[in-house]
């Protein structure tokens, strides 16, 4: 299958690869781990002349815990957030996404910031990540600026990026005590598949057992992931039980904006949103219960 | 404009010539003749044109050759010692895990990698991680006893 013609660029660093990005403007593609750009290659939907590598970059290989905020370069791979024990013990919502995503040896080659950069609307990790809150850091020659992950995605592959940006980090503030989240997706089968829906929770309580704070995030049912605000709504000032997660999960139905295509239609789409918000509020409440 | 890089394939560093837009599996398969990399979907889906990049599986349709540049590259034709075929692959022979073979090679390097990793793996663990790397010929069964029959 071939490939377009490009020519190939390995910059050592990230200031490199702005100055190289600042150059060749829209004529210049990123490549990380590859996994979603060469299909797009190979499919003959892109056909950049210049293709910058950045998986050699060390800057963006990073997954730290500095002060009151996790910090994951752009560069680290879904395989790595899958055995990486900060995810498992701070966001373990992120951590249920990078398991899902694609087969093993996908996991190894992917990257988070691929993932963030290839906007698909199905993915698996935008959810949890906008479920944290996630900011997104954005560097070109000019500077350095940041962005919630909300307001990063555009529509379908269309994203906030400039064509001289690189996304060089993922900033997550460090959940508080008294928070859980969770992630669910379904598709056709467990492994190998695009997802039908995916929806991630993410609710804190103060100290008198109520509600404060809730994000409801959903995939699949709009041209991007988007927040389920009247779920929130219900949630927010609440005590969580069953029967509020119900109401968050009709809510949530209501919100979403799914249409039919080959892989299902609306109406089972709709519906299973109310279900998988019902389903990933019930694990947070686990989550936060277990913590106690 | 074709390009001198080094790679490490097998133990063995080769400089070799690529185009920027070869991938990883046709150099191998192509320029330095090694053929047990299969090319079958080019997509990513079906996992026969598996290798071992640094220690782990990966897809190598879907790898640019110059970004495998510095890397440590394995392929099946790599894993064979002194004593014979590697155990993975002496069990597939033995349980029966090879019909057509095309799918062999990357079956057998990413049930290798899950061993190097955890040597004591569940049923689960090798289907799970087996969930990259189709059989056409369907072959599953044996082929996660084969490599069940490796663990101790
Ligand atoms: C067989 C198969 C199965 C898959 N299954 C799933 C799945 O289940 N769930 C899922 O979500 N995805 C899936 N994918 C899609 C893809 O693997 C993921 O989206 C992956 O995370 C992409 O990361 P990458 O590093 O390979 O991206 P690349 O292909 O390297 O890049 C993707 C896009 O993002 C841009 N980009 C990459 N890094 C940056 C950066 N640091 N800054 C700015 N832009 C950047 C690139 O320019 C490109 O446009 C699958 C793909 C394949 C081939
Ligand atoms: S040929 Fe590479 S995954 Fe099918
Ligand atoms: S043995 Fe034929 S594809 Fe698996």
């Amino acid at each position: 299958m071939l490939l377009p013609k490009f020519d190939f660029h390995a910059p050592e660093t990230v200031n490199e690869a702005c100055q190289m990005l600042s150059e060749y403007g829209l004529k210049a593609k990123l490549i990380a781990g590859g996994t979603d750009l060469m299909v797009n290659m190979k499919k003959k939907i892109l056909a950049p002349e210049q293709i910058i590598s950045i998986s050699q970059i060390r800057e963006l290989d990073h997954l730290d815990v500095s002060g009151d905020r996790i910090l994951i370069g752009a560069g680290v791979t879904v395989a790595d957030l899958c055995e990486s024990k900060t995810i498992a013990g701070y966001l373990p919502a992120l951590g249920q996404g990078a398991n899902n995503l694609g087969t093993p040896l996908i996991r190894n080659l992917a990257t988070i910031g691929g993932n963030i950069g290839s906007a698909r609307p199905a993915a698996d990790l935008p959810p949890g990540l906008m479920a944290y809150g996630a900011e997104v850091v954005l560097q070109s020659k000019a500077g350095i600026r940041t962005l919630p992950l909300d307001n990063f995605f555009l529509g379908p592959g269309f994203t906030a990026l400039q064509p001289d940006e690189i996304l060089t980090e993922i900033r997550i503030l460090v959940p508080p005590a008294g928070s859980g989240a969770a992630y669910v997706n379904i598709g056709i089968r467990k492994a190998q598949d695009c997802n039908l829906v995916n929806v991630a929770s993410y609710f804190a309580l103060d100290s008198n057992g109520i509600i404060q704070n809730a994000r409801v995030v959903m995939g699949c049912v709009g041209p991007k992931p988007f927040r389920a605000v009247s779920a929130e709504k219900i949630l927010i000032g609440q005590k969580p039980d069953i029967q509020l997660f119900e109401k968050a999960g009709e809510a949530a139905s209501a919100d979403s904006q799914p249409i039919d295509d080959f892989r299902s239609c609306a109406t089972y789409k709709r519906s299973m949103v109310g279900v998988l918000t019902q389903r990933t509020l019930q694990q947070a409440w686990t989550r936060i219960k277990n913590q106690e | 404009m074709k390009k001198l890089i080094r790679l490490t394939v097998n133990d063995r560093e080769y400089d070799v010539a690529v185009l920027p837009n070869q991938t990883l599996v046709d150099v191998i398969r192509y320029e330095l003749g090694l053929t047990g990399a299969k090319k079958g979907c080019e997509m990513g889906d079906c996992g026969s044109c598996t290798v071992l990049m640094d220690g782990k599986p990966v897809n190598s349709c879907l790898v640019l050759a110059m970004q495998a540049a510095g890397r440590k590259i394995q392929t099946i034709e790599g894993i064979e010692t002194e004593n014979g075929l590697h155990p993975v692959q002496e069990a597939f022979v033995q349980k029966g895990a090879i019909q057509c073979g095309f799918c062999s090679s990357g079956m057998i390097l990413t049930a290798k990698s899950l061993l190097d990793k955890n040597p004591n793996p569940t049923e689960q663990d090798i289907r799970k991680s087996l969930s990259g790397n189709l059989c056409r010929c369907t072959g599953y069964q044996h082929i996660i006893e084969a490599v069940k029959s490796v663990t101790p």
